[in-house]
């Protein structure tokens, strides 16, 4: 692996040097940025750790020096909102959270990029900035119009089974509604020690698919009406089931697990079903950490009675307004979503890019076909039906992410059999109320 | 023996002599007072107002300035994160101080096995304490712990104790007194080697067995030092954040986010600096008082010596 | 908690006094005379096996780390407690920021002891001649600030930061420990020059000597293991500090307590490394605390107990 690793970023430092303009000329003496030390903050996920292996490549590339950090996902949130919120220099590049990015954009707390992506010194001209989906540029724009951040992933949440065998021993086919489901976890749970199901602790992301298949939502009518509807009865019961089911037939700890161990319970067949982006999901098939290969399926997030409404995200790169290597700092994001680098990482099995030339290539196609299921397209499905119906628009809000955190509490209480989903989530409702107003929101 | 000079006003030599240990003690007093009396004072301006960082200019105002502090009152967040602090607190001091007493009394004797032993048991107490709170992350993750491995395979499995809330707090209790008995430990036998032979003596000779002795001569010499000892673990005990950022992060639920916590969240989550100032307002009026506490109890033990 | 002797006296100690007469009550008495030898043996011993046992016990905890950082990263799951010990983890801890955050540490600590011995002396010995009326205040703001949960100055040390540009520096993070460092020195240091006799100082100020000039040249010599001790308290008291290197640091002046915490997150939950880093970063702790054993009590109990 190691050795592979280096051919490829000997190949590519080659390659890829001949084909960015932008460095050509600055081959034959000092390199563009030498000396610069670039500080890079994003929060741990595939993509970022395949680039972390490929920052060698940047460096030899720039002279630029790279600092990458990647914590985890609400610990960098944390990082970067109090360091963008200062308008700070520590980061030259972060990355643009997907229930953040409205926050962090219409607050003014972000770069510009469009006058980087124009200019042709800076960027070459086959870069295209018009290859990244729309959908996935849209959440990255602000309300002037202007884009902030580009994206690296466009992702759906689906729902996988690492132990399918388990669900065809009992006589059942992959479950399409919120009842087959609970049906099939009855069967199968603690079935050879593997328990039912997990998903991970950020249930503001991984919930509310199921708040909408049951019927409610997060906001009246997002983005124009903010009033929270935490408390509907529709909402109630889509609390009740989703708790119940990791009460249920989670494993020890649920409530604790973070999307690396949900990736891992699964690789290792100590958990059956999850809801997860494919951004976690394409790493099951990587043949040689993953032990339940042969036995996974994939499907779409579950049927409830108003519908099926899976959740999307986007996460980007951007530049705080308080970053001093700004040129520097677009280097780096026109390398790392470049269109040789995404597809590079496309062909190492990343699940979920951006950009329509990679999702249309015969190599992503081929690799997202994992045991027979071809998670690209369900991905795909998916991304369509979000944006047809419209029904993530509760994340574009830029008080979102306060609602997040009472979400993830809410079902946490519940699971842990602290409180009943009535007082729990009326609870989030009055503490979301309560936020939205000292955020400054008038409801 | 009095250690300081008597000054006679007026000598000249005198009157240069003060101004020296002035000089001496100005630094001082400059650098804590830029340190620690404006930063107080900016956190009282700042827990009048809303201030938070998404619109900073706008939100600098003091309109309303007891918002925060009604808002505190009717905060069921804030509440019941003072009653979890209470309770971790409480169940800490007391296992910090029981423990700590019976290994004090367990080490008081004067063989080099036993001075080396307490020298060991000091370890505890020095760790960086997210060290601490890693080793006890680490013994309470089901999938690592070898006391969880054991007992499943003595078939006496065991729920994770960090994701139960029924659990939790004590959890974090546990950690918390394995980390600070030591501190106890030290005190008590400081102060037992202060305890008088000759009482005791007397009182052994008289046939009195060890439990008497310890209880009617080594007791009463060593309770006011429990009690200072107590103190100094309480105020100590508001500061409590490695365990629990490292251990629950206030989960689950909210069941071990003690004030503390709440306020690291206010501030450092959502920027909303004006809430999480009153809050550390509140915080600070309580170590205050507690401090003062151990000030005249500290203070007056020594007066009756 | 105070000593009686007016002149010159003994640290606070975990160590005891010279042993007293035989006659005090303790369980390592002489055996009956018709005890078995074994059962005289243990009796004698008792204590200092239930010392080590409970030593054991206690310890566990902090010894499963330590091994744990030798164990080879694909046996972490496994149940057998014998493996080969391998350097693995603390080889891969070389890739990426620990180093760095390591060296930050050991500057930054250095730094704030150097600071607050370098303010906070003088004062000491100020306050130690000079008759001053408001001691117990002093003591009760020293105690204050010490005790103050860091969340308290953490929200104004930020935003001064920010604006003076000292945010994520080794300088700013010392001049922040600075707030409970300085107290320590005033404190631990009142006590050392208390011990000195001012005879000494007397005979130098005869010779036409200044106060400062009597401070360095005679009581500070004589003070010298107090101030080694103090000034090993103040680095361990800074190298452990947690909360204020999380919020005011980000990747320049990254301690190493908070860059152990960035290998939580990582995938997979890397076991060894975490282990090996927190084994290094307790080890120069660990080591320096036997050195100042003996002045670990008032170090600790300052500004609230009178010794």
């Amino acid at each position: 692996m190691t050795q592979r690793r280096h051919l490829l970023q000997a190949a590519s430092a080659l390659g890829a040097s001949a084909l960015l303009p932008g460095f050509a000329h600055a081959q034959s003496g000092a390199k563009k940025f030498q000396g610069v030390t670039l500080n890079v903050s994003t929060f741990s996920a595939a993509y970022p750790k395949l680039l972390q292996q490929y920052l060698p490549e940047f460096e030899a590339l720039t002279g630029a020096k790279v600092n990458y950090d990647a914590p985890s996902f609400p610990v960098y949130n944390q990082r970067a909102d109090l360091e963008l919120s200062t308008k700070g220099s520590a980061y030259d590049v972060v990355n643009v959270t997907f229930i953040y990015s409205s926050r962090w954009i219409n607050s003014g707390w972000l770069t510009p990029l469009d006058d980087f992506i124009r200019n042709p010194n800076l960027t070459p001209a086959d870069w295209d900035v018009n290859d990244f989906l729309p959908g996935a540029r849209a959440p990255e724009t602000g309300r002037d119009g202007k884009l902030y951040g580009i994206p690296w992933t466009a992702e759906a949440l689906l729902s996988a089974s690492s132990r399918f065998d388990l669900v065809q021993q009992a006589g059942l086919a992959y479950p399409e509604t919120t009842d087959d489901l609970v049906k099939v976890l009855r069967a199968v749970n603690k079935k050879e020690r593997v328990a039912g199901f997990v998903s991970d602790s950020h249930y503001g992301w991984t919930f509310v698919p199921y708040l909408h298949a049951f019927g409610g939502d997060v906001f009246r009518k997002a983005p124009d009406d903010l009033y929270p509807t935490l408390d509907t009865p529709e909402a109630i019961a889509a609390a009740e089931y989703y708790a119940s089911l990791l009460r249920e037939f989670g494993p020890d700890g649920a409530i604790t697990y973070t999307p690396d161990q949900v990736t891992q319970a699964l690789k290792l067949g100590r958990v059956n079903f999850t809801d997860a982006g494919q951004l976690h999901l394409a790493q099951l098939g990587d043949a040689a950490t993953s032990k339940t290969i042969k036995t996974l399926k994939f499907g779409q997030v579950p049927k409830g009675p108003a519908g099926r409404f899976p959740g999307t995200a986007v996460h980007g790169l951007g530049i705080p307004v308080g970053s001093k290597n700004k040129e520097a700092a677009w280097a780096f994001i026109q390398w790392a979503l470049s269109k040789q680098t995404t597809r590079k990482a496309v062909l190492a099995g990343y699940g979920s890019p951006a950009r329509r030339s990679d999702i249309d290539s015969q190599e992503f196609r081929a690799k997202q076909v994992i045991n027979g299921n071809d998670l690209a397209q369900l991905a795909l499905d998916s991304i369509e039906q979000a944006s047809r119906t419209g029904h993530m628009k509760y994340r574009t809000v830029s008080v979102y992410p306060q609602v997040d955190q009472q979400l993830n509490k809410a079902i946490a209480l519940i699971a842990s059999g602290q409180a009943s989903a009535k007082q729990a989530l009326q609870q989030a409702q009055a503490q979301s109320i309560t936020e939205l107003k000292r955020a400054g929101q008038s409801l | 023996m009095s250690t300081t000079l008597i000054l006679h006003p007026g000598t000249g030599w005198e009157a240069a002599r003060r101004r020296a240990f002035l000089w001496g003690l100005l630094p001082s007093l400059a650098v804590l007072l830029a340190i620690t009396l404006v930063p107080a004072a900016a956190l009282l301006v700042a827990s009048f107002t809303l201030l938070s960082l998404t619109d900073a200019a706008g939100t600098f105002r003091f309109d309303d300035p007891l918002v925060n502090y009604r808002h505190l009152l009717e905060d069921e967040r804030f509440l019941r994160s003072i009653a979890t602090q209470l309770k971790l607190s409480a169940s800490s001091v007391a296992l910090q101080l029981a423990v700590g007493l019976a290994l004090a009394l367990l080490l008081n004797g004067r063989s080099k096995l036993l001075g080396a032993t307490r020298t060991a048991f000091l370890i505890p107490m020095v760790l960086p304490p997210i060290v601490v709170a890693l080793i006890w992350k680490i013994l309470y993750t089901p999938d690592v712990s070898p006391v969880h491995r054991a007992l499943e395979a003595v078939g006496l499995p065991v729920r994770s104790l960090i994701a139960n809330p029924d659990t939790a707090l004590w959890a974090i209790s546990l950690a918390d007194t394995w980390q600070w008995f030591p501190f106890t430990m030290l005190m008590v036998l400081a102060a037992l080697q202060m305890v008088p032979d000759e009482p005791l003596e007397a009182a052994s000779l008289d046939g009195a067995n060890r439990w008497q002795l310890f209880r009617y001569i080594v007791f009463p010499h060593i309770r006011p030092v429990l009690v200072v000892c107590g103190l100094f673990r309480l105020i100590d005990s508001f500061k409590a954040f490695p365990l629990i950022y490292v251990l629950t992060d206030g989960g689950p639920g909210t069941v071990t986010e003690v004030t503390n916590y709440y306020g690291f969240i206010q501030a450092f989550n959502f920027s909303y600096w004006g809430y999480a100032s009153a809050i550390a307002m509140v915080i600070l009026a309580g170590v205050f008082a507690l401090s003062w506490l151990v000030g005249r109890l500290g203070w007056n033990d020594h007066d009756k010596r | 908690m105070t000593s009686a002797n007016p002149t010159f006296s003994p640290p606070i100690s975990t160590h005891l006094p010279p042993p007293a007469p035989r006659t005090r009550a303790e369980p390592a008495g002489e055996p009956p005379l018709s005890g078995t030898r074994r059962a005289g043996w243990l009796r004698r011993h008792a204590r200092g096996l239930a010392a080590v046992a409970l030593l054991l016990v206690v310890m566990f905890p902090f010894l499963w780390l330590v091994q744990l950082a030798f164990k080879p990263g694909a046996e972490i799951f496994e149940d057998s407690l014998l493996f080969v010990p391998t350097l693995e983890g603390f080889r891969s801890l070389l890739q990426g920021n620990f180093l760095k955050s390591f060296w930050n540490s050991l500057a930054v600590s250095t730094l704030s002891t150097g600071l607050s011995l370098l303010i906070g002396v003088p004062a000491a010995y100020a306050l130690t001649r000079w008759q001053f009326k408001w001691r117990r205040h002093v003591a009760l703001w020293i105690l204050v600030t010490r005790m103050a949960p860091p969340i308290a100055f953490t929200i104004p040390f930020f935003l001064a930061y920010r604006w003076l540009g000292l945010q994520d520096t080794i300088l700013g993070l010392a001049i922040v420990y600075l707030t409970f460092n300085l107290a320590i020195v005033i404190w631990l240091m009142q006590t050392f020059f208390e011990a000195v006799p001012t005879a000494l100082e007397e005979a130098a100020y005869i010779d036409g000597c200044g106060v400062w000039q009597a401070f360095w040249r005679i009581t500070l010599p004589l003070a010298a293991p107090g101030l080694a001790a103090t000034a090993v308290l103040c680095f361990i008291f800074a190298w452990n500090d947690f909360f204020y290197a999380l919020i005011l640091t980000r990747t320049n002046a990254i301690t190493a307590p908070v860059a152990i915490v960035n290998f939580l997150q990582y995938e997979g939950w890397e076991w060894t490394k975490i282990a090996a880093s927190g084994t290094l970063v307790m080890f120069p702790v660990v080591i320096f605390t036997v050195l100042v054993r003996t002045y670990l009590v008032r170090g600790l109990t300052a500004g609230g107990v009178k010794d």
